[in-house]
């Protein structure tokens, strides 16, 4: 690999560019369907159809004084918004984006490609937890702690179902996953692919999961105290992790970025935008759920459910692929 | 009736009276007997205090203490009085609290704004006023309001001193105890209002529930006593914005019960309409505003797009959407001089409504996880709306037939056809389901009216361009009346005193239900958990304008 192309892959695709246009487009389009469904109109007046609206917010924030709160460890409070962007935009390296790049693997063609992400996604509420407790305000710890136990309990039945197409498919590499996809092996999957939906929900605190940063309860979770540019670096953390998230429920389950007549990154990219419809249609229709019922729901039913799927793909293997 | 008669005859009194049909006034001379009255009235299930009402009679030297006690499922209620000295060390009463609950914080505000003190009350305190007014008892006619706002900046200088030594008193002293620690939820709360919970936590656990409100205390009661009978309306009507007719048709009965005046039928039911479509504006953001507690502003925006229409209606008749000051002693403000396009208008915003509805009910009122939040939390038995007097929809959730329109009809109401509109658990999703259902009514109730004043005008009994308003006198006579609405939010009750010849009320006493919402609270989210605070809390549907008024 030579400097160059690794400089282009950090800077712009897929890196830093890109995940920055990401951002921009995101926040944009959840904005104008949640409008949508709320029959409202949603960002109007600054760029065509209010394109340039989020734009403008973004750099607004930026501009704005990054305030640290006196009773915070300014350390901990300011080097967490740092980290926390470059960790969630790690995994990135593992998927293959587009046939373009490294005639179509990943950046980094693994043989542990499906342990990587698990591992690299589950990192993150760690460092959320530490941004609560950074803050030192009891709204923020209590966002912390909710954000640990949510993630310890969704954790589990997003690593299984993640393991499905592993298993069926005998490899852990993203490449190999999504290149031996067909429509049965999709439809075999489907159970594995709604478990890890939901799971994905609650890993990247979407309704009905947002308990963390539960406004009405508790303020604003761990983002109480941030404001400014800390803000910004952590939404843009948020929305990296929201594209690494979805990314990896399409190359796992939905065939990556192959398409019907060509293969291409679009076809990712439109999988992933109806993923985010899904996403944004389950938040404009579903109240918030409790701490404890999140918990029950993930032990009582996610999980055993998930384990069941595992038993159920191995079956498939057998006696429906005729392994 | 005659029960209660009787047993009021039996104690030393001034005076036993009937009043409306279902009430009894009566006077008691000995302010020691009071325990023995009221305790007297329980036997017979007059077990509810609507409000405590002082009144100062400066000239006479005494003040005189009201005490609206109701009985609520047989619909008889005692309107009992007892006169008091006046200066501030013997105006003292034994307090009805430990007899009856529901008293509670209305002792608590008649002691903050009249310093009459209530012997034997649990938590005898300063209540709702600011502290700058601490022992200054503002209500009192001798009460100096300009001398007192000279100071107004020094004051708020020491209500926010004061403020900061209690914040590290609790931050440093009090603070973190393993995992027990003191929240504040309000008053610049996301989902609060301009009210304040001190929460006792253990963890995600609530353990106590303390309110402290007054934040928007504006001394309504005292504003009304400044302005003229007609000026008084914009001072009522902003008790709370959502619902705003029916306090102007609740202040103008009294206003038409003392004068003796009666209104026409047309202003009847244009009453009616009014107030029925006050109540759909504050129903509509009631529906939202429960399910954005917990976290879902969909239905906020639904609702809000249909609520646009139906304050469109009152834009249409009063140019106002929202302090529309529509109502007006005598019958109602403004003429209707085309009453076919103002009737479109309303058929316009319920159309808007019904073609909603089922998506509401598919989407909404049988959301799963709505369910699995608000079915069997929260819980108020019918003895609890006894004991605590909770009203209006609240009330009925828990399967109580109490309805001021029903009861005591006003207005139209006795010439249209309604029923009780209850449901059964009395959990925070009934409270949900009560509001809906009280939509729909007030929807046929509005066209029931309506065609009641097409037939009117078609049979010419009525004319919509004279008959709004008939001639009220500019002095009243001397006299006092109580009058009482089925508000949005619950009864709504007004106490209104007069002196002869006056321009301007001489006593005004608000009584609005949020006060003993906000009272159970504490009751209500006991060994809840924190998530449970907003869920429940707008389940009560508390408005902080009829809080604190």
């Amino acid at each position: 690999m030579n400097v160059g192309a690794m400089l282009f892959y950090i800077l712009v695709f897929p890196g830093f560019l890109f995940l920055l246009t990401w951002m921009f487009f995101v926040f944009y389009f959840s904005r104008k369907v949640l409008a949508y469904i709320h029959k409202r109109v949603g960002p109007h007046f600054n760029g065509p159809a209010g394109t340039l609206q989020t734009v403008f917010d973004v750099f607004k924030l930026l501009t704005k004084e990054s305030i640290t709160p006196k009773s915070a460890d300014p350390y901990l409070f300011n080097i967490i918004p740092i980290i926390t962007p470059l960790v969630s935009s790690l995994p990135v390296i593992l998927i293959p984006w587009t046939p373009l790049i490294n005639n179509g693997h990943g950046i980094l063609d693994t043989e542990y490609g499906v342990l990587g992400l698990v591992v690299l996604i589950g990192v993150e509420p760690f460092l959320l937890f530490l941004t609560g407790f950074g803050s030192n305000n009891k709204y923020s710890f209590l966002g912390g702690m909710r954000i640990l136990a949510q993630m310890i309990s969704m954790e589990t039945p997003f690593f299984l179902a993640a393991l499905a197409p592993a298993l069926l498919f005998g490899t852990m590499n993203l490449y190999e996953i999504q290149s031996q996809n067909t429509y049965l092996t999709t439809l075999i999957l489907l159970p594995g692919a709604v478990i890890f939906i939901i799971a994905m929900l609650g890993i990247l605190e979407q309704p009905p999961f947002h308990i963390p940063d539960a406004e009405q309860e508790i303020v604003y979770g761990f983002y109480t105290e941030y404001s400014g540019t800390n803000y910004v670096l952590l939404k843009f953390a948020e929305f990296t992790e929201i594209l690494v998230v979805s990314a990896a429920a399409v190359v796992l389950f939905f065939g990556g970025y192959r398409g019907v007549f060509f293969d291409s990154f679009w076809w990712l990219f439109l999988k992933i935008a109806l993923l985010a419809v899904v996403m944004v249609a389950i938040r404009a229709s579903n109240p918030r759920l409790r701490l404890d019922q999140m918990l029950k729901f993930c032990w009582s039913w996610l999980t055993p459910l998930a384990i069941l799927n595992l038993v159920w793909v191995i079956f498939a293997k057998i006696y429906i692929l005729g392994a | 009736m005659e029960n209660i008669k009787n047993v009021l005859n039996k104690f030393d009194m001034e005076y036993v009276e009937d009043y409306k049909p279902t009430w009894i006034k009566a006077k008691l001379k000995n302010k020691d007997d009071l325990l023995k009255v009221i305790e007297a009235l329980k036997k017979e299930g007059v077990k509810t205090c609507s409000t405590v009402s002082p009144t100062d009679f400066i000239d006479e030297n005494r003040i005189e203490v009201n005490y609206f006690l109701e009985d609520l499922f047989n619909k008889k209620n005692v309107w009992l009085k007892v006169d008091l000295p006046r200066e501030l060390e013997n105006c003292e009463i034994y307090s009805i609290t430990p007899l009856i609950p529901s008293a509670d914080w209305h002792e608590l505000e008649a002691y903050s704004t009249f310093g009459v003190k209530f012997k034997g009350h649990p938590n005898l305190r300063y209540f709702l006023i600011s502290r700058d007014y601490y022992g200054k008892f503002p209500f009192r006619k001798d009460f100096d309001w300009i001398a007192h706002e000279q100071n107004l900046i020094q004051n708020i200088n020491d209500i926010t001193e004061e403020y900061f030594d209690e914040y590290e008193d609790y931050e440093q002293n009090k603070g973190h105890e393993g995992s027990r620690t003191v929240l504040n939820w309000g008053p610049t709360h996301p989902a609060s209002g301009p009210i304040r919970l001190k929460v006792y936590t253990n963890g995600e656990n609530v353990e106590k529930i303390e309110p402290d409100i007054g934040y928007v205390w504006r001394a309504l009661e005292n504003l009304a006593e400044r302005k003229d009978f007609i000026g008084t309306i914009v001072a009522v009507e902003r008790i709370c914005f959502m619902d705003n007719p029916n306090p102007m048709i609740c202040y103008s009965q009294a206003v038409e019960e003392i004068a003796g005046k009666e209104i026409t039928e047309f202003a009847k039911y244009m009453r009616v309409i009014l107030g029925e479509t006050g109540r759909i504006a504050s129903h509509l953001i009631s529906l939202g505003g429960f399910f954005g507690t917990m976290g879902l502003h969909t239905f906020m925006m639904w609702c809000l797009d249909i609520r646009e229409y139906f304050l469109d209606v009152l834009e249409d008749y009063s140019g106002a959407r929202i302090a529309t000051a529509c109502v007006e002693p005598g019958g109602v403000r403004y003429p209707l001089n085309d009453y076919k396009a103002w009737f479109d208008g309303i058929n316009k915003a319920i159309k808007k409504f019904e073609d909603t509805k089922d998506d509401i009910i598919d989407i909404f009122m049988k959301n799963p996880l709505m369910n699995t939040r608000a079915k069997d939390n929260g819980i108020f038995t019918l003895e609890d709306v006894a004991e605590y007097y909770l009203a209006g929809p609240i009330a009925r959730a828990s399967g109580a037939k109490i309805d001021v329109r029903i009861d005591e009809p006003y207005a139209a109401y006795d010439k249209l056809q309604m029923d009780y509109v209850t449901c059964e658990n009395g959990d925070a999703r009934d409270r949900l389901y009560i509001i809906f259902k009280e939509l729909e009514q007030a929807m046929d109730l509005i066209k029931q009216a309506m065609v009641k004043i097409e037939e009117g005008i078609q049979a010419g009994e009525m004319d919509p361009k004279k008959d709004h308003l008939i001639k009220m006198p500019k002095r009243m006579p001397a006299g006092e009346a109580v009058s009482r609405v089925e508000w949005a939010r619950g009864e709504m009750l007004m106490h209104l005193v007069t002196q002869e010849k006056a321009t301007n009320p001489y006593r005004l006493k608000l009584k609005a239900p949020s006060v003993n919402h906000t009272m159970v609270l504490d009751k209500l989210l006991k060994g809840k958990t924190l998530s449970d605070i907003p869920l429940l809390y707008g389940s009560m549907y508390i408005c902080q304008g009829d809080l604190d008024r």
